[in-house]
């Protein structure tokens, strides 16, 4: 029942790798289970074959998750079981300020929830991942100048006191990765790398299968690393770190002359369609985002690395040159895989809701009323 | 490599008697462009818009769509050169579902009858373009949220496939899902290669979306910015007349 739980959807086969039991014993369990209530069942395919997909019972209780970037506020509602029963994308202005989007967000999730049909008092906890690394002892974002004006906000503190539930705060690309730890392209994945190539990039570390954080949550920001001594000031103070290289506002700078485009979702587009010039940007962009990345590989040897963010909408076009970046070095030749992320798009929002997942276990671990915890809890057991 | 704008506005300006509402204003859109016009109330905004749009005729100055000056006499003509404007008010009917809002006074018709299969299809895929949430284009209107509104009023508009939206304080008095629809809906525009003028009074909406900022005081320009690097403060210190453009 707990790996069904982890992983939210699984089907009877995964069911059985993943713990170790029988076919059979799995079978007569979840079928147990479902008479129980506890469970439901879907059929799908899975490798082609025909199978059972297992989740748990809708219960009541909903789970919402806020992601915060640079240029956009996504906001998605879901089941205990993590199926987004609501969602919404609002554009943010550059360097938006917390207060205002805060307010926006706590509103959007009660709009949410009442378009569902559903109650407020059904939610059970929050989850917010944002565009720069957080510190989980303080709850606050550790770097100043990455998400300018977010530096002195309890971000957690003050969405909590609007909604009056647990909120829990995380990096985005440390989410995200949680997210496609359990239930996208890093499944199953000892030691993997999600890789954010979006208006900035960031990158989650998974090592034997948790999250790996680091001190001040700082782990991951690849985008921080220093590829040119000489180059521009970053947001964060150093000097030719990554984000000045294939950071947003420099990509779509080095169009506006020849092209005339000013945002980074005319880029994409545009590469999209065939643009010589903007393939070159994203395949440049690729290629550096790749050289870091194989100095990283090379002390942290994960096996498979996922790629996300607005960029990697691009697919092979960033890929490709990321992967020779990174099979260019005898060390890593062959050895790790590079794919895009299992969850278009979604590992960031999902990941968020991942975190308020989590946030309610802690709180309350069956995720259900306690006068019903005591029965399932010896099923649990049982099972 | 420079883009002809899809509208040119130079020199205009109106007057009312005595009151200068606009002076000499100049600006252009292109393509894939949406261009935000702020300001304080009496500041010209809806003014020029109206312009833009044919509703009035300026007392001096010119309009250029596509490079070639016009002259719009009525908004009718101005929709024919391609502007179609979105109203605060929209004009839609409460009694009738969304396609026959969207295709009302313009109804494709085969050998005589009303091709209903067709509207729905391509009221349809006006929604799915705009990146909206319309699920059902048989739903009465009245049963609509003011966002969606919004979006069969934009939708409305595609059907002649203009270059030019105007549209006028759209996320005015709307909940915050529903002007977050409005602004997909505006980015949605873009993303379809139309250029757009944005007026609004709200900076945070403006800044969201915008590629350029044009900022209103007294009927004439005080400031023009690139989103990409305008400070609220900046923004604010040129609508309230701190700084003069």
């Amino acid at each position: 029942m707990e790996t069904v739980r982890t992983y939210g959807h699984i089907t009877q086969v995964e069911l059985t790798a993943a713990t170790g039991l029988s076919p059979a014993t799995i079978s007569n369990t979840v079928k147990r289970l479902v008479a129980e209530g506890v469970f439901r069942t879907q059929s799908t395919v899975h490798s082609g074959r025909r199978a059972q997909l297992v989740s748990l019972a809708r219960q009541t209780g909903l789970l919402a998750g806020v992601q915060v970037g640079q240029r956009v506020l996504r906001i998605a509602i879901s089941d205990p079981s993590l199926n987004i029963q609501r969602s919404k994308s609002l554009p943010l202005p550059l360097s938006h300020r917390a207060d205002t989007t805060l307010d926006r967000a706590a509103l959007l999730i009660v709009e949410l929830i009442e378009d569902l049909g559903a109650d407020v008092d059904e939610l059970t906890a929050v989850g917010v991942c944002l565009a720069a690394p957080v510190d989980l002892e303080t709850g606050m974002i550790s770097v100043p100048g990455i998400l300018p004006g977010w530096e002195d906000v309890e971000i957690g503190a003050v969405l909590s006191k609007r909604l009056n539930r647990p909120v829990s705060v995380d990096n985005d690309a440390n989410a995200a990765a949680l997210a496609e730890s359990r239930r996208g392209g890093l499944r199953g994945v000892k030691n993997g790398i999600y890789v954010c190539a979006s208006y900035s990039t960031g990158a989650g570390i998974i090592i034997n299968g948790d999250l790996y954080r680091g001190a001040r949550g700082i782990a991951g920001e690849i985008g921080h690393v220093q590829v040119e001594p000489t180059g521009l000031i970053c947001t964060c103070g150093g000097r030719g770190c990554l984000n000045t290289v294939v950071g947003a506002d420099i990509l779509v700078e080095s169009l506006r002359l020849s092209r005339g485009y000013s945002s980074l979702g005319d880029v994409i587009r545009e590469a999209k369609a065939g643009d010589i010039g903007c393939r070159q940007v994203v395949g440049d962009a690729g290629s550096q985002i790749g050289a870091v990345l194989a100095d990283q590989l090379a002390s942290l040897a994960p096996s498979k690395i996922v790629v996300g963010g607005e960029l990697a909408s691009t697919e092979e076009l960033l890929l490709s040159p990321m992967r020779d970046a990174i099979e260019s070095r005898p060390l890593l030749f062959g050895a790790v895989a590079l794919e895009l992320a299992g969850l278009h798009g979604e590992s960031e929002v999902i990941g968020s809701l991942t975190l308020a997942y989590d946030e309610q276990e802690k709180v309350n671990p069956m995720g259900i009323s306690p006068e019903r915890a005591g029965g399932f809890s010896q099923k649990a057991v049982k099972s | 490599m420079t883009r002809t704008p899809i509208l040119q506005v130079e020199n205009l300006t109106k007057n009312f008697g005595a009151v200068q509402a606009v002076n000499d204003v100049s600006f252009s859109v292109h393509d894939h462009e949406i261009v935000a016009l702020v300001g304080d109330n009496a500041a010209g905004k809806s003014t020029i818009a109206q312009m833009v749009a044919g509703a009035l005729v300026p007392t001096a100055g010119r309009i250029l769509v596509g490079g070639q000056p016009v002259a719009m006499a009525s908004p009718r003509e101005a929709f024919a050169l391609g502007i179609a404007t979105v109203y605060q008010e929209l004009a839609l009917c409460e009694n009738l579902d969304v396609t026959a809002n969207i295709f009302l006074g313009r109804e494709i018709s085969t050998n005589g009858l009303l091709d209903v299969k067709e509207m729905d299809r391509l009221a349809r895929e006006f929604l799915d373009q705009l990146g909206g949430r319309v699920p059902d284009v048989h739903a009465q209107l009245s049963e609509l949220s003011g966002g969606q509104r919004q979006g069969v009023a934009i939708a409305r508009t595609l059907v002649s496939d203009p270059s030019i939206f105007v549209m006028d304080e759209p996320t005015a008095s709307l909940s915050v899902s529903q002007t977050a629809d409005v602004l997909n809906y505006i980015e949605g525009l873009r993303e379809m290669g139309k250029g757009v003028i944005f007026i609004s009074h709200n900076l945070t909406d403006v800044r969201a979306v915008a590629d350029r900022i044009i900022v209103l005081r007294h009927g004439r320009i005080n400031g023009e910015f690139r989103a990409h690097d305008a400070s609220y403060e900046q923004v604010i210190a040129a609508i309230t007349g701190l700084v003069h453009g």
